[in-house]
C-alpha cells in the first residue's frame, strides 16, 4: 500500500482535541441520564397520579417535570451529535470504525430519537389536552424509548473500550462486537445512574414547590430520597462489576492514578448517601439551591474525572483495541478484512504513508528536519499529549522534562518496542525517530 | 487529489451493505432534515416580524406565539433529523465527511457551543414573549442569528467536503501545514438558494396552518383568511426568489440543462402555481416534499459526479454484509417507527382538532396503537436482551 487512511491533523492549541471532545462528553453525560431519569421519573409520577387518583400531582409535573424534561432532552439531543462531531474532528479513524461497525445499530437508534423527539411535546403540552389514561400510556412509551437508547449505544461505547472477547476480530460481526463482556455491567452502571439522577433532580422540584404545598413537597423529598439511594446503589455495584471486565491496558492505565481515583470515588459515596439520608430523614433541610449545587457537584467531580478515567483507560486503544487513538490501524481483524498498518509505516516512515504530508516534508533533510519532527509529533502523540510547554492536557513537557536529545530517542525506542502498554508500539524508521528527538528538544521542556 | 488517496482514506471495514442503499437513504433523510431546517428558520424569522406587530394587531397577537412555537419545536427535530444523513454520509463518503471535519475542527467544535447557545436563547424568546406581548424582541433576534450561522457552518461543512482538489492547499498552504482548523469555505449562490428556501416553506405552512385550524370554531374566519392569504404571498414571493437563485446556481456549476435540475425548476413552477392558487394546500405540501427530494438528489450528484471525475466511486466500495444489526434496524424501523410515530401523529392530529379536552381512551385507534406501541417496545427490550444474552454465552463459554 502506498498511502494509509490517515486525515488531516486538527490540533486545539495547549488542551488537544480529545480534550474538547472530553468536555462536550461530559456534558452530554450529565444531560442525557438525567434526560432518560426525566422520563422515568415521570412516568413514575404520572402512574402514581392516575393509580391513586393524585390530581395534585399533575399541576407539579406541568410546572416543572415539563421544563426539565424538555431541557435535558434538548441538551442531550445537541450534545449527543455534538461528540459525535467533535470526536470526528479528534479522532476520524475511531469514528469511521465505530460507524462502519455499526451503522444499523445507530440507524436503529435513530428511529428511537424520533419517536422521543414527537413524544417530549406530546407529553408536554398535551398534558390537560387529553385524558390522564392516555397521558400515562404515553408517558410510559416514551420512558421505554429513552431506556431503548441506552440499550443501543451502550454496545457501542463499550467496543470503544473492546470487543471484550476474540469473537469479533474472527467473525467481524456487530453482535460480537456489541455484545461483550463488559457490556451488560456498564448498561446497569449507566441504569442505575440514571435512576439516581431522577431521585436527584426531582429533589429540586420536590423541594422547590415547599412554599406552595408543604406535605406534598415533603412527601416527594422523601421518595427521591429512597429513588436516588436506590439509584446509587446500583450504580456502585455495577461500577465493581464493571471494572472486573475491563482489559489488562486499562488497569495499567488505572494503577498509575489508582488511589486518588477511589479515594475522589469514596468521598463522593459518603457525601451523597450522606445527602440522600437528609432528604429521607429531614426532608425540610433540602433546598432548591442545596439540591442545585449537588447536580453541579455531580458534574465537576463526579462525571468530569469519571470521563477523563474512562478516556485513559481506553489507551493506547480508541477503540476496539485496533485502533491507537493516534488513528493508526494496529492489528488485523481477518473478520473484516482488516489490516494492521505498523509494519508498512516501520518501513517507510509516517511522512511517506500519511497522504496530508506536503511534497516539502515528504523526505527529512537537514533544512526541514524540526518542521517535519514538529509534524510527526503531532500525528504521533498529540491526540495523547499536549505540546506546549504550558500544554495542560497530559503535556509532554511534564514527562520529558530535562530529557536530552539521545534519552528521548531512547524512549521512542522503547515505544516501538513496545515498552509502554498504555502508549502505541509505535516503531519509526530512525530518520523519523531524530527528527522527533529534535524537535522536542528544542521545546527545552 | 488523486484516486489512490481518496481510496486509502475509505475504512478498511468496508461498507455493511450495498452502498446504493446508504445513498438512497442519505438523499432521503437529507431531504426530511431540510424541510425542517426551512422551517424552522423560516417561522423563526416570521416571527421575529410578528413581535413587532403583536400588540397592535389581532391577527399577529395569534399568530406570532404559535410561530415561536413551530419554530421551537421544528429546532428539535431538525436536529433529530439531522443525525440520519450524518450517519449516512460518513458510510459511503467517508474521505470527504472526515476531512472536512478536521480541516475545520474549530468550526465542528463551535458549531455545537453556538447551536447551544442558540437554542437556549430561544427558549429565552418564547418565555419572554410569552409572559409579555411582543417580549423577546432582541433575544429573538440573536437566537435566530445564531441558527442562522450554525446553517452557515453546516454548509462550510458541506461544501468544503466536495472540494477535494483543494484540500492539500487549505491544510498545507505553502507547504506549511495548518493544524488549527478554521478551514472556511463558502459558496454563496448555493447558500442563498437553500436558505431562501425558508420563505415558501413558511408560506405553504401558514397555508396548511390555517386550512387546518378551518375547522376550530374558536379562532375567526377572518384570522385564518389573513393566515392563509399572508402564506400564499410569501410562498409566492419566496419561491420567486428561490427560483431565481436556483437558476443562478445551476448556471454557475453548468447543471442548468441537466435532467434533473429541469425537473426541479418544473416542480418549482408546479409549486408556484398550486400554492398561488391555494385549493388544497396538503397537496402543495405533497409537492414540496417531491422538490425537496429532488434538491436533495442534486446535492448528491453534484457530489457523486465531483467524485467520480476523480476516480472515486461510492459503487465500489467494499461490502463486508452485516445482516442481524440490518434486520434489527428494519424491523425497529417499520414496525416500531411506523406504528409508534402512527400514534402520536394520530393524537396531535385528534388533540389539534379538538376543542377541550380530547378523550383517547374513547378513541379507538389512539387507544389500539398506544397499546401496540407499548407492546412492541417491550417485546422489543425482551428480543435485545435475549440476543445479547445469545451471543454472550456462546463466546464466554
Ligand atoms: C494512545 C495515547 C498516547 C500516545 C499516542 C502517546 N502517549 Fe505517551 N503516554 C500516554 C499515557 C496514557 C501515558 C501514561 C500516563 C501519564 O504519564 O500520564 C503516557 C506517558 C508518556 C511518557 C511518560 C512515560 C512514563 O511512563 O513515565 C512519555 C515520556 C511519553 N508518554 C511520551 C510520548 C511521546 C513522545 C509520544 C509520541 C511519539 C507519545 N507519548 C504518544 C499515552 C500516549
Ligand atoms: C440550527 C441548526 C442547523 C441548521 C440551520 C442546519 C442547516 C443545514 C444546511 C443549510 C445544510 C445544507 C448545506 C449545503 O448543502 O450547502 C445542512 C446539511 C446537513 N446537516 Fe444541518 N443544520 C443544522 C443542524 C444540524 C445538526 C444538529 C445535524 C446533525 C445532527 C445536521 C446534519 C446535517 C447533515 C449531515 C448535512 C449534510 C451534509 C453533507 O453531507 O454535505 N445539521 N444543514
Amino acid at each position: 500500500m502506498d498511502f494509509i487512511g490517515q486525515f488531516p491533523l486538527f490540533y486545539f492549541p495547549e488542551y488537544g482535541s480529545a480534550w474538547i471532545m472530553g468536555v462536550t462528553g461530559t456534558i452530554h453525560i450529565l444531560a442525557s441520564h438525567t434526560s432518560v431519569g426525566a422520563a422515568m421519573l415521570f412516568a413514575f409520577l404520572a402512574h402514581k397520579a392516575y393509580k391513586e387518583n393524585r390530581t395534585d400531582l399533575y399541576p407539579y409535573m406541568k410546572k416543572y417535570g415539563m421544563f426539565l424534561l424538555i431541557f435535558s432532552y434538548v441538551m442531550g439531543s445537541i450534545t449527543g451529535p455534538g461528540i459525535w462531531y467533535t470526536a470526528t474532528a479528534a479522532s476520524p479513524v475511531g469514528i469511521s470504525a465505530l460507524i462502519h461497525n455499526f451503522v444499523w445499530v445507530w440507524a436503529t437508534e435513530w428511529v428511537f430519537f424520533v419517536y422521543e423527539v414527537i413524544g417530549v411535546f406530546a407529553l408536554v403540552y398535551f398534558m390537560g389536552k387529553i385524558d390522564t389514561k392516555t397521558h400515562l400510556k404515553l408517558t410510559y412509551t416514551f420512558a421505554l424509548a429513552s431506556v431503548g437508547t441506552l440499550a443501543l449505544i451502550i454496545g457501542i461505547i463499550s467496543f470503544m473500550m473492546w470487543p471484550g472477547t476474540d469473537a469479533y476480530y474472527a467473525t467481524g460481526s456487530a453482535s460480537d462486537a456489541f455484545f461483550g463482556i463488559n457490556t451488560f455491567p456498564h448498561m446497569f452502571l449507566r441504569i442505575g445512574f440514571m435512576i439516581m439522577m431522577s431521585g436527584v433532580i426531582g429533589l429540586v422540584i420536590a423541594s422547590a414547590i415547599k412554599k406552595e404545598n408543604q406535605s406534598l413537597s415533603a412527601e416527594l423529598t422523601v421518595k427521591m430520597g429512597y429513588i436516588a439511594m436506590f439509584g446509587g446503589f446500583i450504580t456502585l455495584f455495577f461500577f465493581m462489576w464493571y471494572m472486573g471486565t475491563l482489559p489488562d491496558n486499562a488497569h495499567a492505565v488505572f494503577n498509575i492514578t489508582k488511589d486518588e481515583v477511589i479515594l475522589n470515588r469514596i468521598i463522593l459515596a459518603i457525601v451523597f448517601s450522606l445527602y440522600f439520608l437528609v432528604a429521607i430523614l429531614k426532608p425540610r433541610f433540602i433546598n432548591p439551591t442545596l439540591a442545585s449545587v449537588m447536580i453541579g457537584v455531580i458534574l465537576i467531580f463526579g462525571l468530569w474525572p469519571g470521563e477523563k478515567l474512562r478516556e485513559s483507560m481506553r489507551k493506547p486503544y480508541v477503540a476496539g483495541q485496533y485502533i491507537y487513538s493516534n488513528q493508526i490501524v494496529s492489528r488485523d481483524v481477518p473478520g473484516k478484512g482488516i489490516k494492521s498498518e505498523l509494519p508498512v509505516i516501520a518501513q517507510k516512515g509516517l511522512l511517506q504513508v500519511n497522504p496530508f504530508v506536503p511534497e516539502n516534508l515528504k523526505t527529512i533533510t537537514d533544512s526541514n528536519r524540526l518542521e517535519a519532527g514538529e509534524l510527526l509529533t503531532k500525528i504521533a502523540c498529540s491526540n495523547c499529549h499536549s505540546l506546549e510547554n504550558n500544554g495542560k492536557f497530559r503535556p509532554l513537557a511534564a514527562r520529558l522534562q530535562g530529557v536530552d536529545k539521545d534519552g528521548i530517542i531512547g524512549i521512542l525506542n522503547a515505544m516501538g518496542a513496545g515498552a509502554f502498554p498504555y502508549m502505541p508500539t509505535l516503531q519509526l524508521p530512525q530518520d523519523e525517530y531524530d527528527a522527533i528527538a529534535e524537535y522536542l528538544v528544542s521545546k527545552q521542556y | 487529489m488523486d484516486a489512490s488517496i481518496l481510496l486509502a482514506l475509505r475504512d478498511p471495514a468496508g461498507v455493511p451493505f450495498y452502498p446504493v442503499v446508504f445513498q438512497a437513504l442519505y438523499v432521503l433523510t437529507w431531504a426530511l432534515h431540510a424541510a425542517f431546517v426551512l422551517l424552522a428558520l423560516g417561522s423563526m424569522g416570521l416571527s421575529l416580524y410578528g413581535t413587532m406587530k403583536q400588540k397592535t394587531d389581532s391577527h399577529w397577537k395569534i399568530l406570532t406565539p404559535h410561530l415561536i412555537q413551530t419554530g421551537k419545536i421544528s429546532v428539535s427535530i431538525l436536529i433529530v433529523l439531522g443525525v440520519a444523513p450524518l450517519l449516512f454520509t460518513q458510510v459511503i463518503y467517508d474521505p470527504n465527511w472526515y476531512v472536512a471535519n478536521t480541516l475545520s475542527g474549530m468550526w465542528v467544535f463551535i458549531f455545537i457551543y453556538t447551536l447551544i447557545v442558540g437554542y437556549s436563547m430561544y427558549y429565552w424568546y418564547y418565555y419572554a414573549n410569552k409572559s409579555s406581548q411582543g417580549g423577546g424582541k432582541l433575544i429573538g433576534l440573536i437566537s435566530f442569528g445564531i441558527l442562522v450561522f450554525c446553517g452557515i457552518l453546516m454548509h462550510n461543512f458541506a461544501v468544503t467536503s466536495i472540494m477535494p482538489n483543494d484540500w492539500m492547499d487549505m491544510y498545507a498552504p505553502n507547504g506549511v501545514v495548518d493544524t488549527s482548523g478554521w478551514t472556511f469555505n463558502i459558496d454563496i449562490l448555493r447558500l442563498i438558494f437553500m436558505v431562501s428556501l425558508s420563505i415558501p416553506v413558511v408560506g405553504i405552512f401558514l397555508q396548511n396552518y390555517a386550512r387546518f385550524l378551518s375547522t376550530r370554531e374558536n379562532f375567526s374566519q377572518e384570522f385564518i383568511s389573513h393566515a392563509s392569504s399572508l402564506g400564499t404571498k410569501l410562498s409566492v414571493v419566496g419561491l420567486l426568489l428561490s427560483a431565481a437563485t436556483f437558476v443562478l446556481w445551476m448556471i454557475a456549476i453548468g447543471y442548468l440543462l441537466h435532467p434533473l435540475s429541469l425537473a426541479t425548476v418544473v416542480g418549482v413552477v408546479v409549486l408556484l402555481f398550486l400554492s398561488a392558487k391555494n385549493t388544497n394546500s396538503y397537496i402543495t405540501t405533497g409537492v414540496l416534499v417531491i422538490v425537496a427530494l429532488l434538491i436533495s438528489a442534486l446535492r448528491e450528484l453534484i457530489r457523486y459526479d465531483i467524485m467520480g471525475q476523480l476516480g472515486y466511486s461510492i459503487y465500489d466500495y467494499p461490502v463486508n454484509l452485516e445482516i442481524p444489526t440490518l434486520l434489527m434496524f428494519l424491523s425497529t424501523f417499520l414496525v416500531m417507527g411506523g406504528v409508534g410515530v402512527a400514534y402520536l401523529l394520530t393524537m396531535a392530529w385528534k388533540v389539534g382538532k379538538t376543542q377541550g379536552i380530547f378523550d383517547g381512551s374513547k378513541d379507538i385507534w389512539v387507544n389500539k396503537l398506544g397499546t401496540y406501541t407499548i407492546s412492541i417496545m417491550v417485546a422489543w427490550m425482551v428480543i435485545f436482551f435475549g440476543w445479547g444474552m445469545t451471543f454472550l454465552f456462546k463466546n464466554i463459554l
